[in-house]
């Protein structure tokens, strides 16, 4: 693992750049990385890292604090807009909401360049329509210019947005034959197996238009079509990787981005608690085309099977179907013994047991409510009148303090509203009220997110004795660490299927934590 | 063998034509309905006529919000542009003349303007706002009007018959419904407008400045319907503060549905509303005639409303709906 | 350890929901006292009563709808519809007809809410159309004619003196506080403030969020309806025209009140405030002699107003 890249024909480079948010978070501290001529670039780390606080540096959306920007060799300044950073060359395609589905794709491409069709006021289609048929000929780009990008295929999508990057700077940058540098923020994320090996092999085709800088978070795929790749962690640049000069595996990529000082994780918790052999849920071929197959497993009273895999190989899906968010296709959900509708409202999946969290907080919190009512909202049964349904404030009141006592959150009242609390103390309450609602099955999809390592430990506390109490949990994470503290098994996926079963020693081998 | 011979019969391009706009069939079925119920009355000049002029004041009414419904947001204001726009005539006639007929168009973009800025600058929904603001210029018409009708004369010669058996504002309308099909569909302005109504962060993302051209679709929306009023300013009595009729009301927004521009935006426009104004006036010229009770009508036309915004808003899974 | 909130601006911003609408009705108060001494005479006051309780009846229906983050249009539609039935079969049904009457308009609530959750359709559009179908439908029952209500029971409802008071006031004060009990101390207005609040979140949760919203509607409907009963009983008469240029007022006085378009927070208690604001507004401007036509002006600029100052711009990115 080397940290800098001699760089003699870099087309883009950045040096030592910094940017702070409100002068307390270090989102990039002194970041340099580089693109060559006509190759792909990875720029790899968890959610958090700041890749793509980075990028959008690069693209203008904002100045960075410190740092230089190297264009073919010359120092020139940060652009400060979309629009300058096109005339130098730059241009992204971002993760999401990037496509407006009711436009033609020549209009799609075309979109903020109009200026160079238009005849008194009237924009000259036919010429636009040829120009669009000739950009995406000679990008190897399989489509009608005249459809809507909402009848386009998802990969196909995908691909216009990429072309349409290519242009925006053609047709912005003063000097010509300018090689474009497109950002790809996550492009495979929407896609399913097959439109990504699509996209891919567009892609490597593309490399001798454009260079491109690929950010991502799914392991193989970076290994696989970069050539090189920066590894980011907590806004620093932690390693960088060239994959023509030596072989990379796939774990030291895992502990670059991951790595932390094993020694953050105290406590030896107890993971191993007695497993009933009472089966809470069964899996039977679940199917979802594009997603996964054949999922099949049981889960048993007082376990917690972890569900594995790098980004996109279906782990997600898997457990969004099982809180009734995504539905199945084929196969078989059986919950104490009643089997599962396909398709099916998040609440009737908690009737049957399941609750569902997500790390994201954002989504399922209340944040202008207190604490005590973002508890109370899931256990409205436990707080109400013996004989009427009213709610007891005092009952409700003494909950949420229950709560606030055993995890440890750290706020002025039960009363305090949410908006006001960090992250981890969010999530906390988030967790609050599933830990007094005790669902039979709890799936945790990216329980511990972003939030600090305090707050993780309380969390993790609290989940073992859960589990000791007999309730079942289902992991999903990106981080290995929590797997092998809180599973006792691990499945682990790859392109939707099940590949393999661990026991957490196992699988800390194979991980290397 | 048998399916490339009726393939022969229709051509695809007709099909696809229908699949795209249902609302053709439902014009034709309409219109065939009531020729066959009530040929001697429906199918008469007088009738028919009426029909066109009736089409022609929906339509001119339906181009502004047409254009602001494909940004995703309502434009209500027109009523209230037309009522306060009037009566703004008649306040003007002694010092102006005949130019005060253009007081109209002055405050249809200025109205269009202002409602324009307060929903981008202050976010409040399209459709409290404009229908605040139409209650307000409804309320500003009564008080200037002084409660009375006020009848306006000396506008005669915009409408006055120049071509046999077609009604003169038909061709007043053909330039107005041209350039607001021509701006929708052949400029830039039109592209922008529609690329906001279907994904207003990826147009922002796209570098687009949505707030300005949200401002153009409103000024747009109070230019034509203020050209609109101007047209049909003689024709429809000339100043009078009307009551406040739901069911009017909404007739443009009926027209601008049933043409098959969705509500929320991204598709259709005032070409598609051309023709959902048609089918609605065919549609209530039919009920008119039959002995169907008026009041009965008004709930036929709610019906209509709420049917073609349910087949319309079909595909919004996923997309939360307040 | 907490702190003191200090009198400072940024307390007075933040609380700005809360102390403007008191604020207001203050100054109101103490502005048309000023201009006319007899304003808070006797006859003053219980015409104020009249007008006030029936509309905040149907405001705090509306209230609900609005906490979770839609809009209800057919409020005035159903209030005259229940109203007219009320008036048109009293000969036939005898008091029977206010069970129809709520019925009727709970009927169409139920549509509106499965308009809105089943096919999504903006509650907006949803409920005009529905308001349209109504207006329709009672424009055809009562034929356009004036009816006259001399129903002795019915008419007692409202216009029983009570304490000095008709008895409509102590109706209408009741169902405020069965609409604040509901609203704080039940799941139902729990629930209610959750799909306001976060619908993802309120979906993840225990409740059934599409039945809720279609209850909320039926809500709004069953308490148009009793609006609708009141009015009649206290007006003794009514024809079509009536109720026709209430939606502006009576969406005015709930966010007068500090619930926001945005859904979530706000509530019944608050619109009591808005609705005194609205109401005294009016008379006021009444005793002033001011036309109904600068009346509407004004609840048209308070309605947009208000709505500027509530809508909580920190949970939605882009509104249409």
């Amino acid at each position: 693992m080397r940290m800098g890249i001699a760089m003699d024909d870099s087309l883009l480079e950045v040096k030592g750049v910094s940017k702070t948010f409100g002068g307390v978070v270090h989102a990039l501290d002194d970041i340099s990385l580089a693109a060559r001529r006509n190759e792909i670039v990875g720029v790899v780390g968890e959610n958090g890292a700041g890749k793509s606080t980075l990028m959008k540096i690069l693209v203008g959306v904002y100045p960075p604090d410190k740092g230089e920007m190297y264009h073919k060799g010359e120092k020139v300044p940060f652009p400060k807009n979309p629009k300058e950073a096109a005339k130098r060359g730059i241009s992204i395609v971002y993760q999401e909401k990037g496509v407006i589905p009711w436009l033609k794709v020549y209009q799609f491409l075309f979109l903020g360049h109009e200026d160079k069709y238009v005849k008194f006021y009237r924009l000259q289609t036919d010429e636009m329509k040829k120009n669009a048929r000739a950009i995406l000929d000679e990008l190897h780009v399989k489509c009608d210019a005249e459809v809507f990008m909402h009848e386009l295929p998802l990969s196909t999508q995908k691909m216009v947005e990429i072309a349409r990057a290519i242009l925006s700077v053609r047709l912005e940058s003063e000097e010509d034959g300018t090689t474009p540098i497109i950002i790809l923020d996550e492009p495979t994320a929407p896609l399913n197996d097959e439109e990504r090996r699509e996209l891919f092999s567009d892609l490597l085709k593309m490399k001798k238009n454009a260079s491109f800088f690929f950010i991502s978070h799914i392991i193989p795929e970076v290994r696989e079509f970069t050539d090189r790749v920066h590894v980011l962690r907590d806004g620093k640049l932690v390693a960088n990787y060239d994959f023509s000069e030596e072989k990379i595996a796939e774990e030291d990529l895992f502990r670059a981005i991951v790595g932390r000082e094993s020694s953050e994780y105290i406590s030896k918790l107890e993971v191993n608690g007695r497993r009933s052999k009472a089966v809470g849920l069964t899996a039977k071929n679940l199917t979802k085309k594009g997603h996964y197959y054949d999922i099949t497993f049981d889960l048993h009273e007082g376990e917690c099977v972890g569900v594995f895999g790098p980004a996109g190989s279906g782990k997600s899906h898997i457990i969004r179907t099982i809180a009734g968010i995504m539905s199945f296709e084929e196969g078989e959900l059986i919950v104490k013994g009643q089997k599962l509708k396909a398709s099916e409202l998040p609440h009737m999946r908690l009737r049957k047991g399941i609750g569902y969290f997500s790390g994201e907080t954002g989504k399922e919190l209340f944040l202008n409510w207190p604490i005590l009512k973002n508890i109370s909202i899931v256990n409205m049964q436990k707080i109400l009148g013996k004989f009427i349904p009213v709610i007891n404030f005092n009952a409700e009141r003494k909950m949420a303090q229950r709560i606030v006592h055993r995890l440890r959150i750290r706020a002025p009242s039960v009363n305090t509203d949410c908006y006001s609390l960090s992250g981890g103390n969010k999530q906390k309450v988030s967790v609050g009220k599933w830990v007094e609602r005790k669902p039979e099955i709890l799936l945790l999809d990216d329980p511990t997110i972003g939030i600090d390592v305090g707050a993780r430990e309380d969390i993790y506390e609290v989940l073992s004795e859960m589990k000791k109490s007999g309730i079942s949990m289902i992991l999903v994470s990106d981080d290995p660490k929590e797997y092998s503290i809180l599973c006792d098994r691990i499945m682990f996926i790859l392109d939707g299927r099940i590949q393999n079963v661990l026991s957490p020693d196992e699988f800390r081998k194979v991980v290397g934590t | 063998m048998k399916r490339s011979s009726r393939n022969r019969l229709i051509p695809p391009v007709i099909i696809r034509t229908l699949k795209n706009q249902p609302v053709i069939i439902a014009f034709i079925a309409v219109f065939v309905m009531f020729s066959i119920l009530y040929p001697d009355r429906f199918l008469s000049l007088l009738n028919l006529k009426t029909i066109l002029r009736q089409f022609v004041t929906l339509t001119l009414f339906a181009m502004g919000p047409s254009i602001v419904v494909v940004t995703g947001s309502l434009d209500l204001s027109y009523v209230g542009i037309w009522m306060l726009g009037g009566v703004l005539v008649w306040l003007c006639m002694p010092v102006l003349g005949l130019f005060s007929i253009f007081v109209i168009l002055l405050l249809g973009v200025t109205t269009g303007f202002v409602i324009g800025v307060i929903q981008t600058k202050a976010k409040i929904p399209s459709f409290i706002l404009t229908l605040s603001l139409l209650v307000t210029y409804w309320g500003l018409t009564a008080k200037l009007a002084g409660g009375y009708p006020r009848i306006v004369r000396g506008f005669e010669f915009i409408t006055a018959p120049l071509i046999p058996y077609i009604p003169t504002t038909f061709l007043w309308s053909i330039p107005i419904i041209a350039a607001a099909v021509f701006i929708m569909k052949y400029t830039k302005i039109g592209t922008y407008l529609y690329a906001i109504g279907s994904n207003e962060e990826g147009a922002q993302l796209a570098g687009i400045n949505v707030d300005r051209y949200k401002i153009l679709a409103f000024t747009l929306s109070g230019l034509f319907t203020g050209i609109g009023s101007m047209i049909l300013f003689q024709h429809l009595g000339g100043s009078t503060p009307v009551e406040l009729k739901l069911n009017t009301l909404v007739w443009p927004l009926v027209a601008i549905v049933l043409g098959g521009t969705p509500l929320m935006g991204g598709s259709g426009g005032p070409q598609r509303t051309i023709l959902g104004a048609l089918t609605f006036t065919v549609f209530y010229r039919g009920v008119y005639l039959s002995p169907l009770h008026p009041y009965s009508v008004q709930l036929l036309v709610g019906l209509l409303l709420i049917v073609s915004i349910i087949v319309s808003a079909r595909g919004l899974k996923g997309v939360t709906i307040t | 350890m907490t702190t003191r909130p200090s009198l400072s601006w940024e307390w007075l911003r933040r609380n700005m929901t809360t102390v403007g609408p008191i604020v207001f009705v203050v100054a109101v108060v103490v502005g048309f006292q000023m201009m006319n001494p007899f304003f808070l005479r006797y006859q003053g006051i219980i015409s104020l009563v009249y007008s006030m309780s029936y509309f905040l009846v149907a405001a705090c229906g509306l209230t609900f709808v609005i906490m979770t983050g839609s809009f209800d249009f057919s409020v005035p539609s159903l209030l005259k519809l229940s109203a007219l039935l009320c008036v048109l079969y009293i000969e036939d049904l005898g008091l029977w007809v206010i069970p129809l009457a709520l019925l009727a308009c709970v009927g169409f609530g139920f549509i509106n809410g499965l308009l809105l959750a089943k096919f999504n359709v903006p509650s907006f559009m949803a409920t005009l159309g529905v308001s349209i179908v109504v207006e329709g439908i009672a424009l055809y029952l009562s034929k356009g004619f004036l009816r006259i209500m001399d129903d002795k029971a019915f008419r007692s409802l409202a216009i029983t003196f009570i304490a000095g008071l008709p008895s409509v006031f102590y109706w209408g004060m009741g169902i405020w506080l069965i609409s604040i009990f509901l609203a704080m101390c039940t799941p139902f207005g729990r629930r209610t403030y959750a799909v306001g609040g976060n619908l993802i979140g309120a979906v993840l949760s225990d409740m059934n969020t599409v039945r809720h919203r279609i209850y909320v509607f039926m809500l709004s409907g069953f308490f148009a309806g009793l609006a609708g009963i009141l009015y009649m009983a206290q007006m003794g008469g009514g024809s079509v025209e009536m109720g026709a240029d209430m939606a502006i007022p009576l969406f005015a006085s709930v966010v007068a009140g500090g619930t926001a378009l945005t859904g979530g927070v706000g509530g019944p208690h608050r619109t009591l405030l808005g609705v005194i604001i609205i109401t005294w507004i009016q008379a006021g401007m009444n005793m002033l002699a001011i036309g109904r036509d600068i009346q509407m002006v004004t609840f048209g600029l308070i309605a947009i107003g208000m709505s500027i100052a509530t809508i909580d711009r920190r949970r939605i990115k882009i509104i249409k």
